[in-house]
């Protein structure tokens, strides 16, 4: 496990990569390398993706920034406050992943037996690793499902039950207890895995096939395109997918594939040439983590984030890259319960199907995408919980339907802002919610939806300020940024507010400015009035070089020519009331001056004061 | 001499009066809100006000028929200060220095000649000489002509043939102070054709300052300065 460097934004954040989602954020965390405290890496904001673990130091943030692969990741430890000698802060140590031999290292004493530990000790019998599980599993199927629950209790990863049905599933269905402590699962928890599992579903079919049938069966070009290199597919012990033989670890639930010699190539690629002393470095960027490294949370904030790291390192999504974001329909075959699916499907259809052309064909498609859309919604109103694990389905669901709907009905201009809409949930990238954080920190949200606008103001792809002309009023802010919100997790104009005056303090690129009738507009920092003004008398040393268009009674050579409101918002691209407000605040400088007619208030270089 | 001699009129400028270059300036007719440029433009009117009136030899200012002048009505801009305007720049002239005003150089009228309610802001005096300041050349001009304790009449003052012009000047003693005054203007001595009732505020200011004694009915009052 590296210390990776890591990009920031504008706003001090963690750049995300495609597809990585923000999932906790909190402030006032130290890192610690085995049991010592790494300087200059003691007050900074704990960053929580979908893929990483990131860390941005409050101080001098862009010196002092790393980020740890979660993929590299093993398993996370919390260590309650006062649990030690003497009272400290809650921790949460995060062990990496052994490179070579895992066995020696090991300890598998803790109270917290992690998915890997687990598999590590049965991977010293590689030569039947089926028997052990199916053993224990209820109704082992020819097609199990290769999902795995997570107990609340103990933590053990149990596998979920094959006959277990997500869309059929109520209350009263059967659970099987935990394997290790024997409690009886809560409905949410394994549904969820579950829902989890069919996402990347493409997996299943090939463990009942031979690899090579299991390529041609699924059609989606990049669900298993690990599977179509030549090296031999190694099978896993626990699940017996068969997984890449490059991986360490099973793709599917994660055992480890370890003993199975299936790497020796790695063993040259992942050594580090001599890993040098800890603190002699200045930078800890690129440096191995030998042991484990820790998270001190002093601010609290502690449980959820163990709690989003556990979901994050069952959920996976760094493997999810290229899955499509609907499971596939052919699923349903094995949930012998479903009628609709059953009269659909022949049990092995892949081959049948692909003859279907033509308007037979058209008509199958659109039946299969009608079930598949039948199973999306019926699994997410299961459960509330597992609607929140499938919400991202959900909403491109929506969306699709959406532009559908849009499309048959109104056609033209709502299609395009059908489109627009459901673009820019997309398109606005890293959005904290008050989900992301924990409930009561009031201003860690403050301060995280500061940056988030600092970011979306300065995000040179949008370009909100450059359009406006490098300033902009907090109302036409606030409507804009909600509008991309897309209607939801909107932002109330108290918090939005109270979030904008926290740029100056946060040390923003951005500044929030009252000018004279309170209006408060937004501005890149660096900009000021003297700036304002000299463009103004630029501006005026230009009229009187030029001549008017039409003859005027005054001396234009000496005097120039007067300018509106409108102007000026023309010329420099700002809206018009910014423009009153800016030439008003010259006026107040004494650099212009007013003159009031039947053509409206117009401004002049101030020639009274002389 | 007749006292029937139209004087309070002013008298027909030979020259025409060249009016400063802030009067083409079209954001002069706007009161400014910024206090620093509207004291500078306060200060440009009252001196605009006042030098119009001493070219034009005008005593009181009558507000609504000035502001379809050109004092107040620039036609080539085809702009003009508006009567309240006007009347706020006089205010404001009339106020002492102190006061952040301009130092005296106006004083409202409230004269039974203004009808409809003594509050009617139209008539004012614009002092481009307050009346201490009309004493003096006064003085001036009674110790240049050696007149010290010569009793003259008011009228005598105002319209007589000594105070005329530069031409008779020299019938009187002449010296180097009296060819100044009368150099000064070549009509004759500023206080020539002078308004009655400002002669007499003048005279007043010395009779207080213990410099003269007026004495007489009105309107045939003589004074002795001494």
């Amino acid at each position: 496990m590296f210390f990776k460097p890591l990009d920031l934004t504008t706003a001090l954040r963690p750049l995300l990569l495609p597809d990585e989602t923000l999932l906790f954020v909190q402030d006032a965390v130290g890192l610690y390398e085995g049991k010592y405290k790494i300087p200059d890496y003691q007050n900074g904001h704990a960053y929580l993706t979908s893929h990483r673990v990131c860390y941005v130091s409050a101080e001098e943030s862009r010196k002092y920034c790393v980020g740890i692969d979660l993929k590299e990741v093993d398993r996370a430890e919390y260590q309650v406050r006062g649990a030690g000698f003497f009272r400290s802060s809650p921790k949460i140590t995060i062990y990496p992943k052994p490179q070579k031999t895992k066995l020696d290292t090991r300890t598998n004493i803790g109270a917290t037996v992690s998915t890997t530990a687990h598999a590590g000790q049965l991977s010293v019998q590689p030569s039947s690793p089926r028997p052990a599980f199916t053993g224990d599993q209820p109704a082992a199927s020819p097609k199990p499902i290769n999902a795995t629950w997570v107990c609340p209790i103990c933590s053990f990863s149990n596998p979920v039950p094959s006959n277990f049905d997500p869309a059929t599933a109520t209350g009263n269905t059967p659970l099987p207890p935990c394997l290790a402590c024997g409690i009886k699962p809560p409905l949410a928890t394994v549904l969820k895995a579950a829902i989890n599992a069919a996402s990347n579903r493409e997996s299943s079919l090939p463990t009942a096939e031979p690899p090579e049938t299991g390529r041609v069966s699924v059609p989606d070009k990049n669900g298993v395109s690990s599977l179509s290199t030549a090296a031999k597919p190694v099978p896993c012990p626990r699940c017996t997918f068969m997984n890449h033989p490059s991986l360490v670890e099973c793709e599917i639930c994660g055992a480890s594939l370890g003993a199975s010699a299936a790497f020796p190539q790695l063993h040259g690629t992942s050594r580090t040439d001599s890993p040098a002393p800890f603190f002699a470095q200045s930078r800890i960027v690129n440096s191995e983590v030998t042991d484990s490294i820790k998270l001190s949370f002093r601010n609290g904030g502690d449980k959820t984030f163990h709690d989003r790291l556990k979901g994050a390192l069952v959920q996976r999504k760094w493997l999810l890259q290229n899955a499509p974001p609907v499971p596939a329909p052919s699923q349903r075959t094995e949930s012998p319960n479903n009628p609709g699916a059953a009269a659909v499907e022949s049990p092995q259809s892949p081959a049948p199907r692909s003859t279907l052309v033509g308007i037979a064909g058209l008509e199958q498609r659109g039946l299969e995408t009608r079930i598949n859309n039948q199973l999306v919604i019926g699994n997410a109103f299961e459960d509330l919980e597992a609607l929140m694990a499938s919400a991202k389905q959900i909403v491109a669901l929506a969306e699709s339907l959406a532009r559908e709907s849009g499309m048959n009905s109104n056609g033209g201009a709502s299609t395009e802002t059908t489109t627009v809409l459901s673009e820019s949930v997309a398109a606005l990238g890293m959005v904290t919610t008050k989900d992301m954080l924990s409930s009561g920190s009031e201003s860690l949200y403050l301060s995280e939806l500061s940056r988030d606008l600092a970011e979306y103001l300065t995000d040179d792809r949008k370009g909100i300020l450059q359009r406006e002309g490098g300033i902009m009023s907090l109302i036409d802010l606030w409507a804009v940024f909600n509008r991309s919100r897309n209607g939801v997790e909107l932002i109330s104009p108290s918090d939005f507010q109270r979030a904008a005056e926290l740029w100056e303090k946060l040390k923003l690129p951005i500044r929030l400015r009252r000018f004279k009738s309170g209006l408060l507009v937004v501005q890149r920092y660096d900009w000021s009035d003297e700036k304002t003004i000299r463009q103004f008398q630029d501006w005026m040393e230009e009229l009187r070089r030029v001549p008017p268009d039409e003859s005027v009674p005054w001396d234009w050579s000496l005097f120039g020519r007067a300018i509106t409101a409108q102007e000026a918002a023309q010329r420099f691209k700002w809206s018009v009331g910014v423009a009153a407000e800016e030439l008003e605040m010259a006026e107040d400088r004494g650099i212009l001056c007013r003159e009031e007619g039947i053509e409206g208030l117009r401004f002049w270089s101030n020639h009274l004061v002389s | 001499m007749s006292a029937s001699t139209a004087a309070t009129a002013a008298p027909a400028s030979s020259t025409s009066f060249v009016f400063p270059s802030t009067y083409n300036f079209p954001a002069f007719f706007t009161p400014q809100p910024n206090s620093t440029t509207r004291q500078s433009q306060l200060r440009k009117w009252s001196s605009l006000i006042q030098s119009w009136c001493r070219h034009h030899r005008i005593y009181r200012l009558s507000i609504i028929e000035a502001i379809d002048s050109p004092l107040f009505h620039n036609a080539t801009l085809r702009k003009r200060l508006d009567l309240a305007e006007a009347r706020t720049i006089v205010d404001w002239m009339a106020k002492k220095e102190e006061e952040g005003g301009g130092g005296q150089r106006a004083e409202w009228i409230e004269g039974p000649s203004a009808n409809s309610g003594a509050k009617s802001k139209n008539l004012a005096w614009i002092w481009w000489r307050r009346p201490d300041e009309w004493a003096d050349v006064l003085v001036d001009w009674i110790d240049a002509t050696g007149q010290r304790g010569v009793v003259l009449t008011v009228f005598e003052l105002v319209q007589g043939e000594a105070t005329v012009s530069q031409g008779r000047c020299s019938v009187l003693r002449f010296d180097y102070v009296f060819t100044q005054i009368c150099q000064a203007n070549s009509r004759g001595l500023e206080f020539h054709g002078m308004d009655h009732d400002v002669m007499m505020k003048a005279l007043n200011v010395l009779v207080k300052r213990g410099k003269a004694s007026v004495f007489g009915n009105e309107g045939e009052e003589g004074v002795k300065i001494f």
